[in-house]
């Protein structure tokens, strides 16, 4: 365990390297916020006080929590093994007594926990300044719903890069353009990520809720929200279960196979 | 029961066969479309049924053109590949199956390959590797001393990796893969795109760090100079296979076909006649260089003595570096293959 605190550390060390890029890429983020909140704020300055049956508040949370949630979920410093693979530097570490996945896994929640802390800043700043009309859940039951939710659909991310970036093994020039594939078109528009699904016809609904996607942000938020409570949500949590794990068994699967055919670049 | 003397292997590759599945590659758009549609797909056969065994301790140089599958054999020791078929054993364990106990025991150094963290003072990564190896601390502090005195790094230590010189880098590579004390060594090219010096100093490192540490050796190079002064036994690979595996030495007298004579002339003579006895490689009045075959070169001497006018005669063996640097063009093929 002591080895993934080094890592830990020293993926914090490594984020601090950059200062610049990193304090443009937060200016990035909080842009992102203003202009989302001005957006939804004046769409509702309209007489219909409530839209896809959500009122005011609770869109404004929506999309608040929207950007959290997808800044903990989505950004997964994982992205960066694709390339390694390709480029052959994931040697490095497969020569090393330490799990890969792990050593990923840690690296990650390092940059998460980085990008927490600002978080948590620029949101407390934000909310004194502009004042939105935002939902508080105080039911323990959907926050702790919520929050199981949100790290189940960090590990299902995290799994997901991971089994695309495994492409990579077979083949090498293919696995950004896959990444992009599953990442940008797949996560982005069956998460939830871009609006709420509840909005799309019942039917697509059902298909969606049996894929792994929409676990990653939209039934979280909706936990948050106390939109879905006793046997949905236990029910959503036991499909995140599922495929947390399913995705899991399935991405050793393949990395076994796919470290038996690599050959690393380089000499 | 028969006693034998305990020799430990550390090393064992028996019958090992690595072949590789590549997708060929046509030029141009047009090619870029038939592959994407009917990709082409080609077996290489980059190891054929190799065999040997290293004790504990040894040296070995690995030599032999590009592509000869010096680099896929080391790779496969170190468990990055895996074996076509064959058995590797290496102190014990099948390197595929990357136990960390074995881990622990090896490291893999490759010329072209750096694990420091790049946007960080070197002495970062040397922490994370203590912790990943679970480097006791007084173990560490010793090896990191010792390390960075041999190589002269003191001053290296904290500056960023990106702002270090290539040589600079190259000797923290060392000592990151260094740290862990491996007894087993895999050397990919280790001085390759570093000047002279810089060569030096490495080489007279892994030099002491085999003595001081009985650590075993492999190491491939297209350095002549790392194979002389390192390397007591070599391994000639050529297109998959092993065609000499014995010591330096030998690999010379085996491929040395010929001897040096280098005269010094009393007097000017016509050239033509020098002919006749072998090769004329240089003149440069009164000095000149014939090569002759080894098998008559007693004999071209006593004619030389007597038929020109001759001041005087020394008969020397081919260079080393000319014979290795054949062995690299892989024209030693048909002197080694039986």
């Amino acid at each position: 365990m002591k080895k993934y605190l080094s890592v830990f550390k020293i993926s914090f060390a490594q984020e601090f390297a950059y200062r610049l890029s990193f304090i443009m890429w937060r200016v990035r983020n909080v842009m992102q916020i203003v202009l989302v909140f001005f957006l939804w704020d004046s769409v509702f300055m309209g007489p219909q006080p409530i839209i896809f049956g959500y009122d005011k508040a609770k869109i404004i949370t929506y999309v608040f929590g929207l950007i959290i949630v997808r800044a903990f979920v989505l950004s997964a410093r994982a992205q960066d093994v694709a390339g390694e693979i390709q480029r052959g530097e994931i040697v490095n570490l497969l020569l090393k007594p330490v799990s890969y996945f792990k050593y990923w896994i840690t690296r990650d929640l390092s940059s998460k926990a980085l990008n927490l802390l600002f978080a948590v800043l620029e949101w407390t700043i934000l909310y004194l300044v502009l004042r939105p009309e935002f939902f508080f859940q105080k039911d323990p039951l959907f926050l702790g719903g919520f929050i199981l939710l949100v790290v189940l659909a960090m590990f299902i991310f995290f799994v997901l890069i991971f089994l695309v970036s495994a492409l990579t093994f077979w083949m090498p020039e293919a696995g950004w353009g896959m990444q992009f594939l599953i990442i940008v078109v797949a996560v982005e528009f069956l998460s939830g990520g871009l609006f709420p699904l509840d909005i799309l016809p019942v039917a697509i609904q059902k298909i969606l809720y049996l894929s792994p996607f929409p676990y990653l942000i939209f039934f979280p938020l909706q936990a948050y929200l106390g939109k879905i409570s006793g046997v949905v949500l236990l029910k959503s949590i036991a499909v995140s279960f599922f495929w947390a794990f399913a995705l899991w068994l399935l991405m050793r699967s393949v990395w076994y196979r796919g470290l038996k055919v690599y050959n690393p670049p380089g000499k | 029961m028969l006693y034998l003397a305990k020799v430990e292997k550390a090393i064992i590759v028996d019958h090992l066969v690595k072949n590789f599945e590549v997708t060929e590659k046509k030029p141009g758009l047009i090619g870029a479309f038939e592959n994407i549609i009917s990709p082409r797909k080609k077996n290489i056969r980059a190891l054929k049924d190799i065999s040997f065994t290293v004790t504990k301790g040894e040296l070995v140089g690995f030599i032999g053109p590009n592509g000869a599958g010096k680099t896929t054999t080391l790779k496969i020791l170190a468990g990055l590949l895996y074996p076509t078929a064959g058995l590797t054993q290496v102190l014990g364990f099948d390197p595929w199956e990357r136990k960390a106990e074995y881990l622990k025991r090896i490291s893999l150094v490759m010329g072209q390959k750096n694990q420091l963290w790049w946007d960080l003072p070197a002495i970062e990564t040397f922490e994370l590797n203590r912790a990943i190896y679970e480097i006791p601390k007084k173990t560490y502090r010793e090896s990191l001393d010792e390390l960075v005195t041999l190589l002269e790094a003191e001053k290296l230590l904290n500056i960023q990796v990106r702002r270090l010189s290539l040589g600079q880098r190259m000797r923290l590579e060392l000592i990151a893969a260094l740290l862990h004390q491996p007894e087993i060594l895999f050397f990919d090219e280790p001085t390759i795109g570093l000047d002279l010096v810089a060569q030096e100093k490495i080489r007279n490192f892994i030099y002491d760090y085999n003595r001081k540490h009985e650590a075993t050796i492999l190491l491939t190079s297209h350095n002549m100079n790392d194979l002389i002064n390192l390397a007591r036994r070599v391994i000639v690979i050529d297109q998959g296979k092993i065609i000499f595996d014995g010591i330096l030495d030998e690999l010379i007298a085996r491929f040395a076909k010929e001897k040096i004579i280098k005269l010094t002339l009393s007097k000017e003579i016509d050239l033509k006649e020098l002919e006749k006895i072998g090769k004329v490689k240089k003149i440069q009045f009164p000095e000149v260089v014939i090569n002759v075959p080894r098998p008559t070169a007693a004999v071209a001497a006593s004619e030389l003595l007597q038929s020109f006018p001759i001041a005087d005669l020394t008969i020397e063996e081919e260079n080393i570096e000319d014979i290795i640097r054949k062995v690299f063009r892989g024209e030693s093929r048909k002197a080694l293959h039986k």
